[in-house]
């Protein structure tokens, strides 16, 4: 599926691994670089990758294809080759404790499989204006509860960057929300222009960050009352990168964000001034993209 | 009133509609058959601008998308958004911001409940009722009554004849060809994506009869059922 996602975008698997693997590498050891809590991030991102495939009707799919054994062998293998990076980023920080409990974790999670509860509704503050936040929300509230337990650690031991890693993880899980395109009926079902359709997903989505991190946003201001100011521009770069997410996403709909898109949303992780030339650029695309769909003078 | 002049599409070589024209007038319900692949529903998609086409389409309500409901065959639904949000996020699509869902819910659905776990049914009329909420001037319905229990088939077509009587313009497509003679003013049958023929209400019979001859003929016997 990936190989194939791949080559719609134009670009050789192959290659594209070896980008992601790149990819992978430098950001981990961003991470490593600025917070002494980086084991944790690592960590949390390999489960939450690891838990995606415990999905029950995919293990059920693999177990009446394959049978019981051949699907416990299928997971096993498919879990250790999704977990070996993380493992690797953590072993070249001599985690050694942490890399084994990851690994067992992973085989361990092989072998199960989870089923929401059908019937239960998870409230979600975000009811009144669906879609991305109400779905996003309640697919990843226990990452997100995770998120909000570390802020307490953080006060605890007095460490303003792991607030802010806590902000940032908020962040990063609502940006996920925007990654994928929805079905073109429901960009076409809006009475709007191009221009009011983007620029309402843009107003609405930041209504909803807010709400989203404002438990840790409120918490540690009042904590880290005189560092208001990075308090400030971190949680200001959550909001660019929220704004710039949806407007890649429209830029290139209704296919899927592409690799020459990921690549410069990767660099601006880095370099975060080239947000300010991104949003405008990947607006006017947006606007150009959605023209036909909800510009009906352009038929 | 909708009008398509000259309504074409294919998808690489291979031509879908050619060329249609048709008119559609308001406070009438239209009926549109054909085979499976006869292009009912790239039809439908390009009058609603769902589907990149050529040719012209114009409404006396502008833009015709802005006024349209559109009813897909399979509509999709998110995999944790409940039937009220589904609602809710159409109606304010919209604009239609403080509509009472819950009192408005004629179908009696679990609007609590993710609509993912809802029948195919069900689905269909969670996808209706949102529609209908958003208070359009035009209709499409694609395959409305497919796997629709006979009660809700009772309710929709009392629906769609008080859509009529509201002046609204309906447009139905339907493998059930009796449902669509007692609701429709003009049935179309399209083949091959062109409409072959127009038939007014008193040549309903005729049409059955003459689709009936055409698909059947001698299929039966072929079968050689003992």
């Amino acid at each position: 599926m990936t190989n194939r996602k791949m080559k719609d975008a134009g670009v050789e698997p192959l290659l594209g691994y070896l980008l992601g693997l790149v990819g992978f590498v430098l950001v981990s050891e961003y991470i490593f670089q600025k917070s002494e809590f980086a084991k944790y991030f690592v960590i949390l991102a390999s489960l939450s990758v690891l838990f995606r495939l415990t999905d029950k009707n995919r293990i059920n799919f693999l177990r009446s294809t394959f049978g019981d054994k051949v699907k416990n062998r299928i997971r096993l293998f498919e879990n250790a080759i999704l977990c070996l990076p993380f493992i690797a980023v953590l072993l070249s920080h001599s985690f050694f404790t942490e890399s084994a409990a990851l690994f067992l974790a992973s085989m361990v999670l092989a072998l199960v499989s989870f089923e929401s509860n059908a019937s239960f509704t998870i409230p979600t503050p975000f009811s009144k204006r669906p879609f991305e936040f109400a779905v996003g929300f309640r697919k990843s509230l226990a990452i997100i509860l995770m998120s909000y337990a570390i802020m307490p650690i953080s006060i605890r031991v007095d460490n303003l960057n792991l607030g802010i890693f806590s902000m940032a993880l908020i962040t990063f899980v609502a940006l996920n929300f925007y990654t994928k395109p929805e079905p073109k009926y429901y960009v076409w079902a809006h009475a709007s222009s191009p221009r009011t359709f983007v620029i309402n997903k843009v107003l609405v989505a930041s209504a909803h960050l807010s709400i989203l991190v404002a438990p840790v946003f409120i918490t540690l201001l009042a904590f880290f009352p005189t560092q208001f100011d990075v308090i400030l521009f971190y949680s200001g770069l959550s909001f660019l990168f929220l704004w710039t997410i949806i407007l890649a996403k429209y830029s290139a709909f209704p296919r899927e964000i592409g690799l020459s898109e990921g690549i410069i949303i990767a660099m601006s992780i880095y370099f975060s001034p080239l947000l300010v030339a991104l949003i405008p650029y990947f607006y006017i695309k947006s606007i150009n993209k959605l023209k036909p769909l909800l510009d009906d003078s352009s038929r | 009133m909708i009008r398509v002049d000259e309504l074409s599409k294919s998808y690489g070589k291979n031509m879908v509609l050619s060329g249609i024209s048709l008119e559609f007038t308001k406070g009438r319900i239209y009926g549109i058959v054909g085979e499976n692949g006869a292009g009912k529903t790239t039809l439908f998609k390009c009058i609603a601008g769902l589907e990149p086409c050529e040719g012209v389409v114009t409404s006396d309500l502008t833009p015709l998308k802005n006024n349209l409901g559109l009813l897909l065959t399979e509509p999709f639904f998110f995999s944790k958004i409940t039937g009220k949000e589904y609602i809710r996020l159409l109606c304010n699509a919209r604009k239609k911001e403080n509509v009472d869902i819950d009192a408005r819910n004629i179908f009696e659905l679990p609007l609590n409940q993710y609509a993912s776990t809802y029948s195919t049914g069900m689905k269909k009329k969670l996808a209706l009722t949102a529609i209908l909420l958003q208070e359009n001037e035009y209709f499409i319905l694609d395959e409305p009554f497919n796997g629709v229990d006979i009660q809700s088939n009772l309710v929709l077509t009392e629906v769609i004849l008080k859509l009529k009587d509201l002046g609204k313009t309906v447009l139905v497509s339907s493998h059930i060809f009796s449902t669509l003679a007692d609701i429709c003013d003009e049935i179309y049958l399209l083949k091959k994506g062109a409409p072959i023929k127009a038939v007014q209400k008193d040549g309903f019979k005729d049409l059955e009869r003459e689709m009936k001859a055409g698909t059947i003929g001698n299929k039966i016997d072929q079968l050689k059922l003992k």
